[in-house]
């Protein structure tokens, strides 16, 4: 029925909506969904100019991703998700000055890095009337790290369920044990902790769009440098704030949506960085969907970012020649086909993804030269049942 | 899929009901019925006003009581919905009615003196009920009948159990009041009929409906002649005596229960009244009038 | 961090203003369509930050930090 009803009929809809047995809260699902996606992750292969001696070859690695969401009784929902990643390749070990006056990388040796990575979660989420609180535990494990996690949240819905405020907690105890540390003279036992809390509001703003703004805080301390670089000093605490927005909107002629999100962060290693990305989820007929998206992202350095590793400095001072902590953006373009059959979906997406110093909004002083390119290619599969 | 629907037919709450639906599998399709039967009965026992283990006995029970009711969220929702029709019908669509029902007898077709019908006007009005936080303060004689909105409640909240148990593509019928689970395949409407109050097996209207509810209400299955003049069950608390307007209403829209309170409310205003509210509503609804003439908008599938 | 704080306040004085309208439940049609949720797919979603994670400097924003790993 698209009459519009007149005003006396909508005040009648609104107690009606109300009854429990038609109300829409926030429900668990009533279906199970099982899903996996196997990506691949394939970096550039360095410039010779950029890397006179050694190796050229970055990362490659494999992901299967597994997941299994399931109601249980009424008002309660479980989730459990496994995560498989094979990774060869190799990463950069220290940078040094070219004989052309520039920096070079100089990645890892022949044997480069060989590493699996396996990780098991397990979640489960409580609905009542005007909310829902959800609590998950998980363990990662590589042949150099190990973590153990968990996490609570919650969220309640206010104003006839347009606005929706969540928050939640989470911690994070890990410990890294290098390979061939004695070998290379890495530290051969160290640890880390990770607390994290965050803040989310959404509102719906009208029949066709939504908006979300969320503020995450975390606080990291213990042992945060790189043992795999051969001069890499960091501090042992780490203070971060991420201020993140999203905003959805529909239209019907085009039978389309529009994702905007938009994420300021900032850390006390003096790294500022802006986020934001745009994609078109656009619907063809009742089973395809194409979803293109475009990604634009921008940091600063920290403070204590040098391009090319000074061996003389005293190890007293904080330093580091990681790219990641150089001042670049990243731009990146993909695009996703979804199937959907009903109680079968797949979905092929495509990534390619360019770091360059040139990219980013920040001062870049030092441009680092082991910035990545890299193309990512996933399926995935869901079954309901 | 099977092009045709699975039928189930049972009686429940006084009527013939029946639901349709459209699934793979008959096992599985007579499982859902099950549990969709099983929802109907649960608001019966609860609401029956025929059933001495009602909720609603209970309720009525308490009449009186100082410290009144507890009462839990689903009965809290329906008063509250049936105190929204009560305040947006000036006191028409009133629950309350109990005491005056009691007093008209359809079946001796006798009519009540005025000084009955006020004493029992006394006892009747939704607004002197305290029910809120889930505690009901029912004063003495009066009487609640949730009667004029359960079926429709059932109907919607049927639909909805089955929506949520998978079925895409169904219809319930309880009574006559029907709520759509979900349009027949290939987004077809499913096809009502509306009986004519006037001859035994004729059809009013046809009301094509493809999401939504749809519930009539008509005087024309329990009335009395007297003295030249027809006398209606269906009563106007604020006079104490019988409507005098529209024969018959069915009215689709976004839910059953909607349906059902504008039918209802459209049976109690004056006929004049009555007519032009509904055509400003901007709902689907056919009616026929004291003179039998029929009247219809928004009936055909534009939607 | 002053920045910071002025974009904050706008922000927040913005969203005020923002009239929004009242939706009744029969209309979110449109709203509770998979591809307007927040995570129309929580793998890729989950893939995507470990991914960004490991190659750049930021974290965080709409969910507190889930598993740790050696990639950073």
């Amino acid at each position: 029925m698209k009459n519009s009803a007149s005003r006396s009929i909508i005040a009648l809809s609104s107690t009606a909506l109300a009854l429990p047995g038609i109300a829409l809260a926030d429900a668990p699902p009533t279906q199970s969904t099982i899903s996996y996606k196997l990506s691949n992750y394939q970096e550039d292969d360095l410039a010779r100019a950029e890397a006179p001696f050694g190796e050229l070859e970055r990362y490659d690695i494999d992901v299967h991703q597994f997941q299994l969401v399931s109601p249980l009784g009424r008002n309660m929902s479980v989730h459990v998700d496994a995560n498989y990643e094979s990774l060869s390749g190799a990463s950069p070990w220290f940078t040094s000055l070219g004989l052309d006056g520039e920096p070079n990388v100089n990645l890892s040796g022949p044997s480069g890095i060989s590493d699996r990575r396996t990780e098991l979660s397990v979640g489960s989420r409580y609905y009542l009337e005007n909310g829902s609180f959800a609590a998950n535990i998980g363990y990662s494990e590589e042949n150099d790290y190990r973590a153990t996690y968990f996490g609570l949240n919650g969220e309640k819905h206010y104003n006839n369920d347009l606005t929706t405020v969540s928050a939640g907690l989470s911690y994070s105890s890990d410990e890294i044990f290098p390979t061939d540390a004695a070998l290379f003279n890495r530290s051969i036992d160290e640890d880390k902790q990770s607390t994290s809390v965050f803040v989310s509001v959404s509102q719906i703003i009208n029949q066709v769009s939504s908006f979300q703004s969320a503020f995450s805080f975390t606080e990291q301390s213990g042992f945060l440098s790189d043992p795999y670089k051969l001069r890499d000093i960091r501090p042992d605490d780490k203070t971060q704030l991420a201020w993140s927005n999203s905003y959805r909107k529909f239209f019907v002629a085009a039978n389309a949506a529009l994702h905007v999100n938009y994420r300021y962060y900032h850390d006390d290693f003096g790294i500022s960085s802006h986020t934001s990305d745009l994609s078109w989820h656009q619907n063809l007929g009742r089973t395809f969907q194409l979803v293109p998206q475009l990604r634009y992202y921008s940091q600063s350095a920290a403070d204590f970012f040098t391009n090319v590793d000074d061996f003389l400095n005293p190890t007293s001072e904080y330093q580091s020649s990681d790219y990641r902590l150089s001042a670049f953006g990243a731009v990146s373009g993909g695009f996703s086909v979804i199937a959907d059959m009903g109680s079968w979906k797949a979905t092929l997406t495509a990534e390619r993804y360019l770091a360059n110093d040139k990219y980013s909004a920040f001062d870049v002083s030092q441009p680092s030269t082991a910035l990545v390119k890299y193309n990512r290619v996933s399926l995935g599969i869901d079954f309901q049942f | 899929m099977n092009p045709m629907p699975k039928h189930f037919a049972f009686k429940a709450m006084g009527s013939f009901c029946e639901i349709q639906l459209f699934d793979e599998s008959r096992i599985r399709a007579k499982n859902v019925v099950k549990q969709l039967t099983g929802e109907v009965a649960r608001l019966e026992k609860k609401y029956s006003r025929f059933r001495e283990d009602s909720f609603l006995n209970e309720m009525n029970s308490s009449a009186g009581n100082k410290l009144g009711l507890e009462i839990d969220d689903e009965t809290q929702s329906l008063f509250d919905h049936a105190l929204n029709c009560f305040e947006h019908s000036d006191g028409l669509f009133d629950i309350s009615a109990g005491a005056l029902t009691e007093i008209w007898d359809f079946k001796k077709a006798v009519v009540p003196s005025q000084s009955q019908i006020d004493a029992a006007r006394a006892h009747v009005g939704l607004n002197k009920i305290s029910c809120q936080d889930c505690h009901i303060h029912l004063p003495r004689n009066m009487q609640i009948d949730f009667g004029g909105i359960v079926k429709e409640y059932a109907a919607d909240s049927v639909a909805r159990l089955a929506r949520s148990l998978g079925i895409e593509h169904g219809l319930v019928n309880l009574g006559g009041d029907f709520s759509v689970i979900g349009s027949q395949p290939g987004n077809k409407p499913w096809a009502v009929g509306i009986s004519s109050p006037v001859s035994e097996s004729g059809i009013m209207a046809k009301i094509d409906l493809i999401d939504g509810g749809l519930a009539s209400s008509g005087d024309y299955e329990r009335f009395f002649m007297h003295e030249g003049h027809r006398y209606s069950h269906i009563l106007n608390p604020m006079t104490g005596w019988p409507s005098n307007g529209l024969r018959a209403v069915s009215i689709a829209a976004n839910l059953c229960s909607v349906a059902g309170s504008v039918a209802t409310i459209a049976m109690l205003k004056d006929e004049l009244e009555a007519k032009a509210w509904l055509k400003d509503s901007g709902l689907a609804y056919v009616y026929m009038d004291s003179k039998e003439e029929i009247s219809s908008a928004g009936l055909s599938a534009e939607n | 961090m002053r920045a910071l704080r002025t974009t904050l306040l706008l922000l927040i004085c913005s969203l005020m203003l923002i009239s929004c309208a009242d939706v009744r439940a029969w209309e979110r049609g449109y709203l509770a369509r998979e591809e307007m949720a927040w995570d129309p797919d929580a793998l890729e979603s989950s893939l995507n930050d470990h991914i960004f994670f490991s190659k750049e400097a930021s974290s965080g924003g709409n969910s507190a930090a889930g598993g740790g790993c050696g990639c950073n």
